[in-house]
């Protein structure tokens, strides 16, 4: 096959403003010594994203990156325990002076359910899944679906705006749960969840 | 007024003095400035960056840039392509002066990408030929896809998060083992090449295809057509496609080096 000599726009200001012969001025001064003006019209012509894809800003976004990881924490699982799902949503606090709604990350592990915070990485809720039951409930306000969670310890509520797929997913992990235990719960005759 | 500073388009390779005409951005007239064998191509500016709030305005100077670089290399032979927006405070002197200094490492790199072009690669596949040939190569997914369809809903909607996880890493790896694949059969037609996973911009007839890989190489005039060779025989594989695009100048390739 022979080349092309097709090229649009955009590949065309790749090349002139991303490419060439001098990327950034200081470098050319230091090898010329002469003053050498080289404000490009990158931020101008390529949107904030454009940027950071074609490296633009490299530098910063690489900094920032690592200053997230380096926040990012991880939920302490127990051995051979697996988050199976995850979705934002919120938790009911009752207890104290001030009622509100707390939000975080709901994760469905192969044994708990557990209300995630990612910074500063604290769990502010959990329960296993065994001996948890789970009910809908008409919820408090109209933007708000909501179900409460009732387990041998008490009860509380939870909001979600992905309800439908979170108990779904809850079925699943309790059947799979089921299906790993079946003899004892069989044999006790309880069953780990209930919709 | 006297222009007091000098917007640099390339450097070349020619040791006579020449003028381009009024092809420059804004029709400004380009000429050259030599010192000995070696050129820089330039025009008369303010010294101040060409800057508006015009985005047309701006995409018609790159454009205007670019096609003096095309130019350029008609007249002279590969050059060094500058950046948008590089401009020399001072006048002719200035730029000649800048030259002599750094003779040696302008000169070194127009004698290395002598012959040569810039030439770009994309090798595109069909999506579906590719989850084919990972679903091929793994029997777990396979197994994985069976007991979805037999499962119950809850515990297919969890099987089907792990399948779909799991389709994609292997994709990726996939992807990452053909790109190298391609990458090995071009390496020895080229004489530099950077590979990259992105592409600034996809043609249409490629919009449904997954991107494998972008390849930047500089290609020996000669060495141009037994790559177009081997690129076609990619093409013609079941599920993939090449786009090959060139000659640009060097972009890609030019390393200008502090000497302190």
């Amino acid at each position: 096959m022979n080349p092309e000599r097709e090229s649009c726009l955009v590949e065309v200001l790749d090349r002139l403003l991303n490419k060439g012969a001098v990327l950034n001025a200081d470098l050319i001064i230091s090898v010329a010594g002469i003053p050498l003006i080289g404000v490009t019209l990158k931020a101008m012509i390529a949107g904030m994203e454009t940027m950071l894809e074609y490296g633009i800003m490299e530098d910063w976004d690489k900094s920032s990156r690592e200053l997230y990881a380096s926040q990012e924490t991880h939920i302490p699982l127990f051995p051979g325990e697996q988050v199976l799902y995850k979705a934002f949503g919120y938790l009911r606090e009752d207890e104290g002076l001030i009622k509100c709604w707390v939000p975080g990350i709901w994760n469905i592990t192969s044994q708990r359910i557990i209300l995630w915070i990612k910074t500063p990485g604290k769990v502010l809720f959990e329960t296993p899944l065994e001996n948890l039951r789970v009910l809908r409930v008409p919820a408090s306000h109209e933007v708000r679906k909501e179900l409460e969670l009732i387990y041998p310890e008490g009860r509380t509520r939870i909001s979600l705006s992905e309800r439908d797929e979170f108990e779904e997913a809850l079925a699943g992990a309790a059947e799979a749960t089921n299906a790993m235990k079946r003899s004892e719960i069989c044999e006790s005759g309880q069953l780990p969840y209930q919709i | 007024m006297v222009k007091e500073a000098r917007y640099l388009y390339s450097v070349a390779r020619t040791g006579h003095d020449a003028m381009l005409g009024s092809i420059g951005i804004e029709k400004n007239n380009v000429y050259i400035i030599t010192y000995k064998d070696i050129a820089a191509i330039v025009h008369a500016c303010d010294a101040k960056p060409y800057k508006t709030e015009d985005k047309k305005l701006a995409e018609g100077w790159v454009l205007e840039h670019s096609y003096v670089i095309d130019q350029a290399t008609k007249m002279f032979g590969t050059v060094l392509p500058f950046s948008f927006d590089v401009i020399i405070k001072g006048n002719d002197d200035a730029v000649k002066d800048w030259l002599c200094r750094d003779y040696e490492n302008l000169a070194g790199e127009l004698i290395r990408v002598r012959g040569t072009a810039e030439y770009s690669i994309q090798i595109y596949c069909d999506h579906a030929y590719l989850e084919n040939l990972v679903y091929s190569k793994n029997q777990e997914l396979v197994d994985l896809k069976n007991s979805i369809e037999k499962g119950s809903k809850g515990k297919a909607y969890l099987l089907k998060r792990d399948l779909d996880m799991k389709l994609k890493n292997l994709t990726y790896s996939e992807t990452g083992r053909l790109a190298d694949r391609f990458c090995t059969e071009i390496k020895p037609l080229v004489k530099e090449l950077k590979v990259s996973g992105r592409t600034s911009w996809t043609p249409e007839k490629y919009k449904e295809k997954k991107l494998l890989a972008t390849y930047s190489c500089l290609v020996s005039d000669e060495a141009v057509k037994k790559l177009g060779e081997v690129l076609e025989e990619i093409n013609c594989k079941e599920g993939f496609f090449v786009r090959f695009t060139g000659p640009w100048a060097p972009f890609s390739f030019v390393r200008l080096q502090e000497t302190g």
